[in-house]
């Protein structure tokens, strides 16, 4: 085990980056829903309170709308907020706040106020049925002067949010259920990942993945398994979803030729979307398909749930199938994998 | 603000909204003739160091503050030398080192913003209060009440102030509203309320400056409201909804004539001293009109300046 | 005889658990329902306890290791003075009981 990164639980790593933050200035608050003496739903706020009491760790009522808006009004006053909203669904209900007036509040004032505030909240499926599971981060890319970041391990959960609570306005930093359990190493010091910086996860040659978040994880299994039948996949995780780091997945796609884009949330203007039309602007003809969930709600439901989300097999499949497409020279064939059949 | 001061505010706000609105160039606008005590009589009350927050509603209230008239102009005009240089209008203006913190379009969406401002004043232990000013049409709102439920809960230093103009565009506040007062929105918060003839300076001055008080003394938020009417409609797209009679009725109880007779009753001013202060009040009107008409508009490169 | 104790699958999910604290050092006895050492999940605490009675002869992870789900990570002998030998890599595995929600 190297102390200069320990080895530690995702949520550890988020824990660890509020309370660097919170010592170092006096003015970074927490609140939401049970970040309190509960430690958040995740544990992932735990021994904050402890360390720092219930005027900068506050439990709030569920009123996503209020506690982002005032999250938003002490930001802009001075302080530097951070907003627990513990499923990515209710984000929903604090988009006025979050949109409407963070990410306009530099732009509309001439850049006399501006609100350094994080919204921190957990996307994905996990059971837990339509309205526990979205992934809805795609939503939030378009928003001029929203950041907009998704770690996929504990060393970028770690970095991305000390990154977070430096920035001088509002950023969203969505996290997923199904990283929890996945422990990492990440830096015992202070090493911010920068905004607009994807990562190459896993050096290949045959084809570039573009991923973020938990997806990340399936696309280096699906990799991995790729691997025994002789495919070398390069991994891309994104990292940063508002800015996008198109250098970087221009430079990978160069380099191997096709693309293909995983995603949990849906395809229709999706990351992998955005992705691919950046990187057609940017290199004309493109060999591109996308991975992400089918057009219906995900249910709590274990079967259906499994069937609606893209899984390490139809990453591996659209992985195939897009090099089978450019073998046999049908370039930019698209496929909405994630379903049955679908491929 | 003494009483001439409140009078010689109220009569430049009169004067500055009649003067844009006679522009062919005034753009979307909410003007407030005939609430102009509602805006006075609550910034008479603030001091320096509090801030204010509004709905769209704003040019009254900015001006009652003391934000410069020159500079209001020039940002309803879309002029860079304005408040916010040119981008954020009447519904966003924002000069917070005059204790303006903001105009917000969005209805009830300032609400949950003024408690932040609270929360950040109640954090670094200043002894000033927030004060936010919304009509009746965000009364409705999920927002107020999340709002005062967390003002109330965490005692944030935060003064509700509820123009009630008793329209919400062509919806007049009984057709939208249940409570029997909209004071009566706070009592469920253990919030302190109160409801004040909204035409009269005096008495919203009084109402806001005591309300004030307690929200200082560190007891928590209160909440004000203030029974007013505008002269005119919405905006200056929107129709109007009354008959002429009511609105003849409604101007009777101009709250700039009501001041004026209350201080000829009382000698505390002349023909002459009003001639003076009227004129002033022009002069100050021209002289905001002439810095916005000889500013430049931005640059077209500015649509990308400050967005993030 | 020996068996090696190990921790069973609870999800797909997790496939890594961190020993927090062993309650005994190899050479003691441990009789039923005594608690042998604690590991950490995402989300929990969990008490291993003894299903039998047995000495801890080996172990394979240090307070603040990881270990993997299914993967023994101490051997046990029924009596304290049993050869362990080759077979700490083929005795039976005794899975550790608890639930990760």
């Amino acid at each position: 085990m190297s102390a200069k990164a320990p080895r530690v639980f995702f949520r550890e790593a988020i824990a660890r980056a509020i309370a660097e933050a919170m010592r170092a200035d006096p003015r970074v608050i927490v609140l939401g829903q049970d970040v309190g003496a509960f430690g958040g739903a995740y544990r992932e706020f735990e021994g904050l309170y402890a360390e720092f009491g219930g005027a900068r760790v506050r439990d709030t009522p569920v009123a996503e709308a209020a506690i982002m808006g005032i999250g938003v009004g002490a930001a802009a006053a001075g302080y530097r907020t951070l907003v627990s909203i513990t499923y990515m669904d209710f984000v929903m209900l604090a988009l006025d706040p979050l949109v409407n007036y963070a990410a306009k509040l530099r732009f509309k004032t001439a850049g006399r106020l501006t609100a350094p505030v994080v919204l921190k909240t957990t996307a994905g499926a996990r059971g837990q049925g339509v309205a526990h599971s979205q992934c809805l981060e795609s939503w939030l890319m378009s928003v001029p002067g929203l950041t907009v970041v998704a770690p996929s391990n504990p060393a970028d959960a770690y970095g991305l949010m000390r990154s977070a609570l430096r920035a001088d306005g509002p950023v969203v930093f969505v996290d997923h259920k199904r990283l929890y359990p996945i422990p990492g190493n990440a830096p015992a010091s202070d090493v911010p990942v920068p905004f607009g910086q994807a990562r190459i996860a896993r050096p290949g040659t045959d084809i570039t993945i573009t991923a973020h978040s938990f997806m990340v994880q399936v696309a280096l299994t699906a990799a991995d398994a790729l691997a025994k039948e002789g495919l070398s996949v390069e991994v891309v995780d994104l990292r940063s979803l508002a800015p996008l780091d198109i250098d970087t997945i221009a430079a990978s796609v160069s380099r191997t030729g096709a693309l293909l884009t995983v995603e949990e949330g849906q395809l229709t203007c999706g990351v992998g979307a955005e992705v691919a039309a950046r990187l057609r602007e940017r290199q004309g003809g493109l060999n591109v398909a996308r991975v992400g969930a089918i057009a219906a709600p995900v249910s709590s439901n274990h079967v259906l749930e499994a069937a609606a989300i893209p899984d390490v097999e139809r990453v591996a499949q659209g992985v195939r199938a897009l090099l089978r497409a450019r073998e046999s020279g049908h370039p930019n064939s698209v496929c909405s994998g994630g379903g049955p059949g679908a491929v | 603000m003494n009483a001439i001061e409140r009078l010689r505010t109220m009569m430049l706000i009169r004067a500055f909204e009649r003067t844009l609105a006679a522009r062919p160039d005034h753009g979307f606008q909410l003007l407030s003739a005939g609430e102009e005590a509602v805006a006075v009589g609550l910034c008479s009350a603030l001091q320096p160091g509090d801030q204010l927050l509004t709905g769209g509603r704003s040019i009254g209230p900015a001006l009652a503050r003391g934000v410069d008239p020159k500079t209001v102009m020039a940002e309803l005009l879309g002029k860079s030398a304005g408040v916010n240089r040119g981008k954020a209008g009447r519904g966003h203006l924002a000069d917070p080192e005059h204790g303006f913190f903001g105009a917000h379009a969005v209805v009830g969406g300032n609400l949950s913003i003024a408690a932040g401002v609270a929360l950040a004043q109640q954090l670094s232990g200043q002894p000033n209060i927030v004060c936010v000013l919304f009509g009746d049409g965000a009364a409705g709102s999920g927002a107020l009440h999340e709002t005062l439920n967390i003002a109330a809960l965490w005692k944030l230093p935060l003064l509700f102030v509820c123009n009630n103009n008793q329209l919400s565009v062509s919806t007049p506040r009984r057709a939208a509203l249940a409570p029997r007062r909209l004071a009566d929105l706070a009592a469920p918060f253990g919030v302190p309320a109160q409801t004040v003839d909204g035409m009269d300076v005096v008495a919203v001055a009084e109402a806001i400056a005591s309300a004030a008080r307690g929200v200082r003394s560190g007891a928590g938020p209160a909440f004000v409201e203030c029974e007013s009417e505008r002269f005119g409609p919405h905006s200056t797209t929107a129709r109007e909804t009354r008959d002429p009679e009511t609105l003849e009725r409604i101007r009777a109880r101009c709250p700039i004539l009501r001041l004026t007779g209350d201080l000829e009753l009382a000698g505390a001013v002349s023909p002459a001293s009003l001639a003076t202060l009227e004129a002033e009040v022009e002069a100050m009107v021209a002289e905001a009109v002439a810095f916005a008409e000889a500013a430049p508009y931005p640059s077209p490169s500015e649509a990308l300046a400050d967005v993030g | 005889m020996l068996y090696r104790l190990s921790t069973p699958g609870v999800g797909d999910e997790v496939v890594e658990i961190r020993v927090l604290q062993w309650h005994g050092e190899c050479g003691k006895a441990f009789a039923v329902g005594e608690l042998i050492v604690e590991l950490e999940t995402h989300k929990a605490l969990i008490e291993v306890r003894a299903g039998q009675s047995g000495v801890l002869r080996r172990v394979f992870a240090a307070e603040g290791d990881w270990i993997r789900v299914g993967e023994p990570f101490a051997v046990f002998s029924e009596r304290p003075d049993e050869p362990l030998g080759e077979d700490t890599e083929t005795a039976a595995v005794f899975l550790a009981k608890f639930v990760v929600d």
